[in-house]
């Protein structure tokens, strides 16, 4: 199945730009100390891994668990504090461009069938991205941006035009088609520029998407800390939302006895799926901030609201893909002695990914659309910087759009700052539908 | 290894062991969060209602102002200002979004659902299919906006003496946020009628209309109204667009007279938002009467998933 394989070219850009994302919302340090704390864990993995497969089950799971808690709660405080800390762009350069220098080596080893070559283009990305962050700021561009820029893109590009110039020299032509592209997109701004041509206003501009709310003046309103805002819950609501959701959909399929029980959890989901979402605003008001005290308005907070009512959903269609891997493919598994665990881990997970996949980006999509639970449980309306941790406040897209809709009503925020949220919005849930939908539509033509 | 460690390791029974037991336990406990969220939900909601009203109140020893049962659901305004808590204006508003969205959507979404089904060659279905998953995907707040900023003016060239905030544009909005969901749930009831139906159907001269309108229809009934229901589920329980688009005035008013629909009302979950971008205090009695009007919406949409699920199980036709 050689079309399941997803080019390592667009892995690399992929990886990057959601790593871009995170780099803009949290600090390059703050960043490097969850990256630590995160490749510890996966290191000692590979190590015990390497070192001693006859350990127990228990020993190994339960050593790991420990050392990523420990390494989570304990690694990014030590970091924070350390003495002498590298600068930004290093920490980006070793932290974002190393794994992308590894990936895009690896592109070329595989493509040209040669090891050394491979490892020379992936030491060369390296280098390009280290000499980025030491003469970004030379060059005119600070270095913390020619870092990102050169390891997310020149690289990736870079690397993929060599490869493709030797090791197909017949399709060396197909090259300049994105040259062309960009280039006259390029001659177009500049002979705009030149001339003076007077081209659409646009309310969604720079000063839009990175400025914070103002309430006195719609045209200096921007968007920037909803923005982050929605990416935070986003992933706060991807990672409660996705393991249980699909935990509950495998437990349904794979492991489930027909019993009562099981048929009170079905109906139960069913209709937990057709509960209005300001009801599950109650249930977060009522749960997390009446009864566990936490305070309002939080990024926790909301991204459990929003997870609960995204629940549901994410377990109704990760059913779905589950239900239609089909059974002969388990039998095989079974029938070569595997345990349902190891059926369920190497046989059904990876055979419906696709489908769970599809199910949990419109669902995420769905939560990043919702604003009632989050008015109920109280995010603010008006927020004006991105929050530092879990337990300060956030805000949200549909939040902010509603405010400038409600709070700040009149023609100035109607005509100008709404829509532009609304396109923003809508530019981001299209997004995010259009990669789910292109996503089945190739997996269910391949099956 | 010797001859006894291979016998052990061959014939170990793997049902129990560890690693087994333990993923078995996390999916099982995954599968119990959502029988918890439930119980979490009803607990929480009658708690808080109980706390409401002054029939419960005092059975949970909570001090302090209370409504009376009757009050709440026989009352004619909603003002919390004065301590008027009378639900009914606000179910009518609930009521009128309903009938405006029915009318809308229910015509529509089935016109859609025989087109997909019936008309639709399958190179357009699969262009048209994933369009309205997309209108399905819109954020009800920027329906809520769509309704203020173009249909209400929409309306008023037509309707010169409509009010800026008022229940047709909220029910017209809410009709369109619904189209997608009665259309797919519909045209999958549709699809499902076998093809030897229709055949038989052609097989005695009718002409496509017929055979869409007089057999896949009536065949395909049940589906279709349990995608009204759900839908109409739906429209009782949307929130942000009915908020931005109906005002925050509770007014009681006739949800049979057409000309009520130029006006603007509150319905449940408008009422909601509003006591919560107002000052509630917590624990307060708007704070519970939050719960109270969340209660009675919860019922209400869990009465017709109900119904709807009852309704799919009791009618629907198995084809072989």
């Amino acid at each position: 199945m050689p079309s399941r394989v997803i080019s390592p070219a667009g892995s690399a850009r992929h990886l990057a730009s959601i790593a871009i994302v995170f780099l803009d919302v949290l600090p390059p340090l703050v960043w490097l100390g969850y990256v630590l704390a995160l490749a510890l864990p996966l290191a000692a993995s590979v190590a015990i891994e390497r070192v001693d497969r006859q350990l127990p089950f228990l020993a190994r799971f339960g050593l790991l668990a420990a050392l990523l808690v420990a390494s989570l709660l304990f690694v990014p405080g030590v970091v924070t504090s350390m003495p002498t800390v590298p600068t930004g762009s290093i920490i980006v350069a070793v932290t974002l461009g190393g794994p992308i220098a590894a990936i895009v080596g690896r592109f070329a080893a595989g493509r040209l069938e040669n090891r050394r070559t491979g490892l020379a283009v992936g030491g060369g990305s390296f280098l390009a991205v280290l000499g980025a962050a030491f003469l970004g700021s030379s060059v005119g561009l600070a270095a913390l941006p020619a870092t990102i820029l050169t390891s997310v893109s020149l690289v990736p590009a870079a690397a993929y035009v060599l490869v493709v110039a030797i090791d197909r020299p017949g399709r060396r032509i197909g090259l300049l088609l994105p040259a062309v592209v960009f280039g006259g997109a390029l001659l177009g701004a500049v002979v705009v520029d030149a001339m003076n041509f007077a081209g659409p206003n646009s309310w969604i501009d720079w000063g839009f998407l990175t400025g914070v709310h103002n309430s006195s003046s719609a045209a200096a309103a921007g968007f920037y800390p909803v923005i982050g805002g929605s990416i935070i819950l986003m992933v706060i609501v991807a990672v409660l939302a996705f393991p249980l959701g699909v935990g509950t959909a495998v437990y349904l399929e794979e492991y489930a006895p027909d019993n009562r029980f099981t048929r009170i959890i079905d109906v139960n989901i069913s209709n937990l799926a057709g509960v209005p979402s300001v009801v599950y605003g109650l249930l977060g008001l009522g749960l997390f901030i009446t009864y566990l005290g936490e305070s309002p308005g939080t990024a926790l907070v909301g991204g459990a609201t929003l997870g609960l009512l995204i629940l549901p959903i994410v377990i109704i269609s990760a059913r779905e893909a589950i239900r239609s891997v089909p059974d002969s493919m388990r039998q095989a598994s079974y029938g070569m002695g595997a345990t349902r665990w190891q059926t369920v881990k190497n046989v059904v997970l990876p055979e419906a990914f696709p489908g769970i996949l599809t199910g949990t980006i419109l669902a995420i999509g769905r939560a990043i659309g919702e604003t009632a639970p989050l008015v109920v449980v109280g995010l603010p309306s008006v927020i004006y910087s991105l929050p530092t941790d879990l337990s300060s406040s956030v805000g949200a897209m549909p939040m902010q759009i509603y405010a400038w809709a409600s709070l700040y009503a009149g023609p100035g925020f109607y005509n100008s700052a709404v829509p532009a949220g609304v396109v923003v919005l809508l530019v981001v849930l299209l997004a995010m539908n259009s990669v789910a939908i292109a996503l089945r539509n190739r997996y269910q033509r391949e099956n | 290894m010797s001859t006894d460690d291979l016998a052990n390791e061959l014939t170990r029974r793997t049902e129990n062991a560890p690693q087994e037991l333990l993923t078995r336990a996390f999916f099982f406990f995954c599968a119990v969060l959502s029988i918890v969220t439930t119980v979490a939900i009803i607990v929480l909601l009658t708690t808080e209602a109980a706390k409401f009203f002054s029939l419960t109140a005092s059975l949970l020893g909570v001090e302090g102002q209370t409504v009376s049962l009757v009050d709440f659901f026989t009352g004619t305004t909603w003002q919390t200002s004065t301590g008027e808590y009378g639900v009914l204006p606000l179910v009518a508003g609930t009521l009128m979004v309903v009938i405006g969205s029915a009318i809308i959507a229910l015509p529509l979404g089935v016109g859609t659902a025989i087109y997909l089904s019936e008309y639709a060659s399958p190179r357009l279905r699969s262009k048209l299919k994933p369009a309205l998953e997309i209108l399905a995907g819109i954020p009800t707040v920027v329906y809520g906006f769509f309704a203020l900023i173009y249909i209400t003016p929409a309306l008023g060239t037509v309707l010169p003496d409509i009010a800026f905030f008022n229940m047709a544009s909220a029910a017209i909005v809410v009709g369109i946020m619904i189209i997608p969901m009665v259309a797919s749930i519909s045209e999958d009831a549709m699809s499902a009628v076998p093809d030897e139906l229709r055949e038989a159907g052609y097989g005695l001269g009718a002409t496509k209309f017929d055979v869409s309108a007089g057999v896949v229809v009536p065949a395909a009934a049940s589906g279709i109204f349990s995608s009204f229901i759900l839908a109409l589920s739906r429209a009782i329980g949307e929130t942000m667009a009915v908020t931005i688009a109906a005002g925050s005035q509770a007014r009681f008013l006739n949800p049979i007279d057409p000309t009520a629909y130029l006006e603007g009302a509150m319905p449940m979950t408008a009422a909601m938002i509003q006591l919560l971008t107002g000052d509630i205090t917590g624990g307060g009695l708007a704070y519970r009467s939050l719960f109270a009007i969340g209660l009675t919406l919860f019922a209400i949409t869990l009465l017709m998933n109900v119904i709807s699920d009852l309704v799919a199980a009791r009618y629907r036709e198995e084809y072989e």
